[in-house]
């Protein structure tokens, strides 16, 4: 088993997926989470390939960048990334959909300006609306939506998508209520054994 | 009949990638490319699920994402890289070039002048970056006088040609800092 360490900030954002795969898979790795007073002298040590997070360090010999293909990665090493090629490419068609919502819920978080905050959100909780949609007819398209979004096992596109929606008070708490099977896939990820552990034992973070 | 069909609009853009991997992969596809308006009839069939273009469709199947597309044909095709670390150090340097990709979309887009200025600014040190760790990347694959992973060409250096196409365009002395 090489040793695993994923460095971040303390913050789920664009590491959390990955910790996720790391808990569904039962793989011990090193939690980093640095500090962000401490993240100007990290950068500057070069250790991280692009100068930003989140890094996964294999082994002391080798750090990989862009935490999706950190994650995609993990799911090819630990059998949650779909079983052929064509699986495999579904799955990674929902992580990046996926990622529109996380940019879409950062940009609203990081916004200062109150009223442009309630104009992005106004303007997002459409463009999630599309997505969730088009996910809810893929997720039923996949043998009647009661299993996975791709395949019939869990794959790190479910992990994604539940890391994601946990982001919906950002925008509109209750959104899943429109998508009835999203909502019980959501729930199907946060009950298996393993992942269920990990959001108990999780640091608690703002975002 | 060819197998893909690789759906866009005629320009490179997104699209470049999969079809530069399926020119090195010596596989004939469908080319096909839409006009604006052409791309609103089609749209609203519903065929595309996301709504999106580039689409590929292969088999009555249709997959949405440019990345996602490119990498199911090196995949396909054997130009992915051969085991699991060297298809994520692929990854990683294709979503390098989707940060200069979307880098150079947000200037383009962005009406206020004052505003382009300061972003184009803020490119340029992202540009640096990300150039340097590239030629270390490379330079670190035996030596840099190959390909970015493994021992030949993969979606990773086809996705880095398609992206300095547009890179050069506008500093064409851009790589001269970066020999590998």
């Amino acid at each position: 088993m090489p040793q695993y360490r994923l460095m971040y900030f303390n913050i789920r954002a664009r590491a959390e997926t990955s910790r996720m795969i790391f808990a569904a898979a039962g793989v011990e790795y090193e939690d980093v989470r640095v500090a962000r007073e401490q993240w100007p002298a990290e950068k500057a040590s070069g250790k991280y390939p692009f100068g930003q997070m989140p890094c996964l360090e294999i082994d002391g010999k080798f750090t990989l960048a862009q935490s999706r293909a950190i994650g995609r990665y993990l799911a090819n090493e630990y059998g949650l990334a779909g079983k052929d090629n064509l699986e495999k490419a579904k799955v990674d068609m929902v992580i990046y959909v996926c990622e529109d919502i996380y940019v879409g819920v950062r940009n609203i978080f990081f916004e200062k300006d109150e009223t442009k905050k309630a104009e992005m959100k106004a303007d997002f909780v459409v463009k999630a609306d599309s997505i969730l949609a088009a996910l809810e007819k893929l997720l039923i398209a996949n043998n009647g939506g009661n299993g996975y979004l791709v395949g019939d096992s869990l794959t790190w596109a479910d992990l994604e998508f539940f890391v994601r929606m946990e982001y919906a008070p950002f925008f509109n708490a209750a959104i899943l209520d429109q998508y009835p099977k999203l909502k019980a896939l959501a729930e199907r990820v946060s009950s298996v054994p393993e992942i269920a552990a990990w959001l108990k034992k999780r640091p608690k973070t703002d975002f | 009949m060819p197998k893909h069909r690789v759906i866009y609009f005629n320009a490179r853009g997104r699209a470049e990638p999969s079809r530069l991997v399926l020119s090195a992969a010596g596989v004939e596809f469908e080319d096909v490319r839409f006009t604006n308006e052409e791309w609103q009839t089609e749209k609203a069939t519903g065929k595309y699920e996301f709504g999106q273009l580039p689409c590929l469709e292969t088999d009555g199947v249709i997959i949405g994402q440019s990345r996602a597309i490119a990498r199911y044909l090196a995949n396909e095709y054997g130009l992915a890289g051969k085991t699991n670390l060297d298809k994520a150090k692929a990854d990683m340097i294709t979503d390098a070039c989707e940060d200069l990709l979307q880098g150079m979309a947000k200037i383009h887009y962005e009406k206020d002048e004052a505003k382009k200025k300061e972003l184009q600014t803020e490119y340029g040190k992202k540009i640096a970056t990300i150039l340097a760790a590239l030629e270390k990347i490379l330079t670190a694959n035996n030596g840099g006088d190959g390909f970015f992973v493994g021992d030949g060409v993969s979606v990773a250096d086809l996705s880095f040609f398609a992206q300095m196409e547009y890179n050069l365009s506008s500093a064409a002395d851009l790589l001269d800092s970066y020999p590998s």
